[in-house]
Formats: C-alpha cells, sequence, structure tokens
C-alpha cells in the first residue's frame, strides 16, 4: 500500500525545488498535520455508528431483493418464451389438437408473489407488459377466428423483445 | 489495520455479508465522519453523509478494483460530499439568487456550523474551499501525494503546493 506513512515526503519534494527549499516545506506540512493531530473532529456517537450499520444492512437485502426479482423475471421471460414457441409450433403442426395447446399455454402464468413487494421501477414496468402479454395470449386461445397463429406470432415477438430489455438492464 | 484484514473483508462484502459490510463501519466510520465534520463543521449533515457514504458503498463495492482501499472510499466520500455542495447550491439559487450564493461561495460552507465548533474548525473555515479539501483527503485518508494526485487527477506538483500552502496557513492561525 503506497499511503502517507510510506511516502518520502522530503525526496518527493527534492523533485520539484532546491534542497532547503524542500526541507522547510516538509517541516510546514509535518508541522501542520501534527497540529491538525493535536485537533482532532469530535467522534460520532455509537448510537450514530449503529443507525449507519442499520441503513446498509437494510441497503444491502433490497439489493438482494431485486437481484432475486430481476433472476426471476428473466426466467419467467424465457419461460414464456419458450411456451409460446412451443404453442405456435403446436398450432401449425396440429390445428385440430387444441386441448394440448390449452395446457401448455396455462403454464404461462407467473406466480404471483414473485411482484409483491417490488420496488423496482423497471421490474414494475416489465410486470405489466408481461401481465398484458398474458391476457392477450388468453384471447388468442379463445379466438376462433383464422387470425390466431398471426396474434401468437406477434406475442412471440413483444416477449423476445422484452427479453432482450430485460438482459440490457 | 493490516492490509490482509481489509482484503478479508471486502471480499466478504463482494458476497453480501452484512458482517463484513458493518465491520467496513467500524474500520473507516470515525475517520470518514471526521472527515465530513471538517468539512461541513455540522454534526448532524455530517451523519447523513457518512450513512449515504456506507449506502452507497453497498451498490459500487463490486466496482473496487484493488489497489489503495483507502483511497477508494475517500474518493467516494469526496464524490458525496461534492453532490451534497451541488444540492446545496441549487437550493440556495432557488431560495435568493444573489445573496445566498455570494455568502456560500465566499464563506464556503461555514454557514452551516454549529454553534459549538472549536477552533480548528474556525481556522478550517478561512482556507480556500479547495485546500481545506485537500487537507483533510490527505489527513483522515492517509493518501500518499502520488495517490491524491491520481485521484484527483491533478498533477502532484499542483497538490503538493496546495497542502503546503495550507498547512502553512493553519500553522500560522493556530499559533
Amino acid at each position: 500500500m503506497n499511503n502517507s506513512a510510506n511516502e518520502n515526503l522530503r525526496e518527493l519534494l527534492a523533485g520539484f525545488m532546491d534542497e532547503s527549499a524542500a526541507r522547510q516545506t516538509a517541516e510546514d506540512i509535518e508541522k501542520g498535520e501534527e497540529i491538525l493531530g493535536a485537533n482532532q473532529a469530535p467522534q460520532p456517537d455509537e448510537r450514530v455508528l449503529a443507525e449507519v450499520k442499520k441503513n446498509v444492512v437494510a441497503a444491502l437485502r433490497r439489493r438482494r431483493t431485486v437481484v432475486f426479482q430481476r433472476r426471476i423475471l428473466g426466467a419467467a421471460v424465457a419461460a414464456a418464451i419458450v411456451v409460446v414457441s412451443v404453442l405456435t409450433l403446436i398450432r401449425y403442426g396440429d390445428q385440430t389438437n387444441s386441448q394440448q395447446t390449452r395446457v401448455v399455454a396455462k403454464s404461462v402464468s407467473i406466480p404471483s408473489r414473485v411482484w409483491e413487494g417490488a420496488d423496482d421501477a423497471d421490474v414494475t414496468v416489465l410486470k405489466a407488459e408481461i401481465d398484458n402479454i398474458q391476457s392477450e395470449l388468453s384471447g388468442a386461445q379463445s379466438d376462433d377466428g383464422g387470425n390466431t397463429s398471426t396474434a401468437v406470432g406477434d406475442l412471440e415477438t413483444e416477449l423476445i423483445e422484452i427479453n432482450g430489455d430485460m438482459w440490457k438492464g | 489495520m493490516a492490509q490482509l484484514d481489509i482484503d478479508r473483508v471486502i471480499i466478504g462484502c463482494n458476497k453480501g455479508d452484512e458482517g463484513c459490510f458493518t465491520q467496513l463501519v467500524d474500520m473507516y466510520g470515525k475517520r470518514c465522519f471526521g472527515y465530513f465534520y471538517r468539512l461541513t463543521g455540522n454534526r448532524d449533515l455530517s451523519e447523513e453523509l457518512l450513512s449515504e457514504l456506507f449506502v452507497k458503498l453497498v451498490e459500487k463495492i463490486s466496482t473496487y478494483r484493488g489497489g489503495s482501499f483507502d483511497g477508494w472510499i475517500f474518493t467516494m466520500a469526496s464524490h458525496i460530499f461534492h453532490d451534497h455542495l451541488r444540492f446545496k447550491q441549487r437550493q440556495t439559487r432557488l431560495l435568493d439568487e444573489h445573496s445566498r450564493r455570494i455568502r456560500s461561495q465566499s464563506a464556503g460552507i461555514a454557514s452551516g456550523y454549529d454553534g459549538d465548533a472549536d477552533k480548528m474548525q474556525i481556522v478550517l473555515g478561512e482556507l480556500d474551499s479547495d485546500v481545506r479539501e485537500l487537507v483533510m483527503m490527505r489527513f483522515y485518508s492517509q493518501m500518499s501525494f502520488k495517490e491524491i494526485a491520481e485521484s484527483r487527477r491533478e498533477p502532484i506538483g499542483t497538490i503538493l503546493s496546495k497542502v503546503h500552502r495550507g498547512l502553512k496557513r493553519l500553522r500560522e492561525l493556530m499559533g
């Protein structure tokens, strides 16, 4: 560690001035620091340090929660993409097997407790977007018209974009 | 304080160990408080800035890339102090464009002093704000002049000259 105690002040000053000026300057600095040492600032109360520690622990727990929520969110978005992809394949592959489609689509549902207590704006915005997609997906599922495959394809694109945003932070 | 102890605590902090963070408060809390107090002259404000520093540390600890941890933490303390000054200046502008701004620039932050400020605090108020901050950085962080120069991105000759000027003046005024 290169700190003040290991520093040769006179040698350092000699690079900028002659020897006698360096000696005088070093003495001014050392005496000045001695005066500072003899007139220390007041110490913080133990109560203050305890409060700081409390705030630090709270900040640490908040950070852990946010990291956890982001991981869960990432996993949920990835799972949703897989599910929508499978759903698309099923739609294209076997138009008549609607029962199977319904079962797979249900697994898109994301546990609500993941979001409880979320105070992160990004997480909240992404949650809203996922909720929106979930409701659109339910609508698409019950849609008997000929546009179902297109709607599911759009949803898949949207989910891929959200996932991209998510990993960009 | 041994370098090995600090290294061990920092590794623990990076793993999110609460005990290691509270150990950091024990190791640096008093020195950082002294630094803030000598710059602000106000106990309540120093407590606030101290808390802000350690909360910030939780977010930033993973960005520490070795070297002098004292230098790193006091550089962060200096940024927090400057953020506070900028905030205060904005407030001042809003309250009173002319008189308040002039006061804050000429008297620095002396207007916030506690009623029981000691002689050293009053003398420090006489120093130029930049010089006062450098003197305090050097004293409380125990950084070498080389480290201070690197941290402030200023030539070492300039730092030496400012600290010398400040300490010489301080000696005269305290004498």
